[in-house]
């Protein structure tokens, strides 16, 4: 479950990355494209405006198939307050684009990825490829609500899974 | 990527998309696809000459092939079976209305509204030598068309019988006093049209090759306005046509009919966008003809290949 959790990230960071390289956040000291999961972060009140916050919130398994088929519910949540240079007139616009940057991400096709495991990663090790895909479905938007002068929408897709022999 | 090997699952995709390629009327030969060759290929380039017809939805395959059991004994047994009636059909709608589409959609002969005397072109304005599919080569004339034009190209009509229409056939015409002896006959029917993106001199560049290929000698242009089809009539469109599934895993699904007719009338469905906005949908279904199998010499209505992802058990 968590590869394809991470592979799911890094593959949507990867393509918000290239669709545009300049939003970007500062977590911790470090700059990073504008995508976070909330799961793996310090638990704050603050909520980073203008980035992509990945929540995972449900997951259900059909244990009939020749391998077992994870099915994950991921809700993306991210708002704007706008420019202040622009007195924050623009934060439709940037919320538009922000849309257009997630339908594009998850529409874009291929709509599956090689799932990795990344448990190497606190080695400093590479990825290791494993043997099958994660895919996933359609996004749902959700309707955009307004908490002061922040514009705010979640979306949601669902991201599948086959859990391959020995995978945690 | 591990070198383990993982167990098969069943194919996960989201759409199908359609090909289309002729199958030659006259020598009853259809097109036939060898999924061993090219059975890979990037769906958005199919290889010569399948032409993408895009993505579809609903698609169902129905088998109608019965089998019997023959019995012997008392009490009877079944001993062996035998297969009394092949039948196979293939029912979708396409995502995208176009001249293709249309005609294979709606079965019968599937018509160009040529513009003709009045509409701003007084005759057919003929090819030159030189002409590629998607260059045609018109000298002088090429002031009586603007970028976005629609057109068909073919031949005049001078008598022929029988199929008509270049690189596939688009009617079949009894007598020449049944079509009226119309030199623009072919080219009302034809299939062979284009869209004009470039004018140069003395060429017209058109957004996607032609369907028959660079010209042939005497083929005349016709700018068209849109389309028509009948309800009726005795023609039956035929074409070869391949449906592919790609699934999530990168393994692939293929299903190749040598040769289909349309079994219904022209039909659209409509579907609410939000009312009263409403999207045509356009309803094709099909009846497999038979081809004979090169491989062992039987009688087949369609293939269906599977090439399964890597490192899959099979």
């Amino acid at each position: 479950m968590q590869n394809a959790k991470d592979t799911f990230y890094m593959t949507f960071l990867s393509r918000i990355a290239t669709l545009n390289p300049a939003r970007t956040s500062v977590i911790r000291g470090i700059t990073r494209p504008g995508v976070l999961v909330e799961e793996n972060e310090l638990t704050t009140a603050a909520v980073l405006p203008d980035v992509f916050r990945l929540r995972w919130v449900g997951s259900a398994i059909e244990p009939t198939s020749a391998m077992p088929l994870l099915r994950m519910q991921c809700e993306i949540h991210y708002g704007t307050d706008g420019n202040p240079g622009n007195g924050g007139m623009d934060r439709g616009r940037l919320l538009a684009a922000m849309d257009a940057e997630l339908m594009t991400a998850i529409e874009a096709s291929p709509r599956h990825a090689l799932k990795m495991s990344y448990a190497s990663a606190a080695q400093d090790q590479p990825p290791v490829a494993m043997a099958t895909n994660i895919f996933w479905g359609e996004l749902m938007f959700g309707d955009m609500k307004m908490e002061g002068e922040r514009l705010q929408r979640v979306a949601r897709v669902e991201v599948f899974s086959y859990q391959e022999a020995g995978e945690l | 990527m591990s070198s383990a090997q993982v167990p098969s699952v069943a194919p996960v995709a989201r759409r199908v998309r359609a090909y289309f390629a002729p199958v030659n009327r006259v020598a009853q030969s259809p097109t036939l696809f060898d999924a061993a060759q090219m059975g890979s290929f990037n769906l958005d380039a199919p290889p010569a000459p399948w032409i993408d017809l895009g993505w579809c939805t609903k698609f169902v395959r129905k088998c109608g092939t019965k089998i019997a059991a023959l019995r012997t004994g008392a009490p009877s047994v079944p001993a062996s079976q035998v297969r009394t009636e092949a039948e196979a059909t293939v029912q979708l709608e396409f995502e995208s209305w176009g001249k293709l589409q249309m005609a294979l959609a709606g079965g019968s002969q599937q018509m160009n509204l040529l513009m003709t005397a009045g509409d701003g072109m007084a005759a057919a304005v003929p090819v030159t030598a030189g002409s590629t599919a998607t260059t045609l080569n018109v000298g002088a004339a090429v002031n009586v068309f603007s970028v976005g034009d629609s057109i068909a190209v073919d031949q005049d009509y001078l008598g022929q019988t029988g199929f008509v229409g270049a690189g596939v056939s688009g009617a079949y015409v009894r007598s020449a006093a049944d079509v009226t002896n119309d030199v623009n006959y072919i080219r009302r029917i034809t299939l062979n049209v284009g869209r004009v993106v470039a004018v140069g001199s003395g060429a017209l560049t058109l957004g996607a090759p032609l369907l028959a290929g660079a010209p042939a000698a005497g083929m005349q242009i016709n700018k068209l306005t849109g389309f028509v089809d009948r309800e009726g009539g005795t023609f039956f469109q035929e074409w070869s046509a391949l449906f592919v599934l790609e699934g999530e895993q990168g393994d692939r699904v293929i299903f190749h009919y040598p040769r289909l007719q349309a079994m219904d009338g022209s039909a659209e469905t409509a579907e609410v966008l939000s009312a009263p906005l409403e999207r045509l949908r356009l309803n094709g279904a099909f009846r497999a003809l038979p081809v004979k199998d090169a491989t062992d010499g039987e009688t087949v209505l369609c293939f269906r290949s599977y090439l399964p992802a890597a490192m899959r058990s099979i």
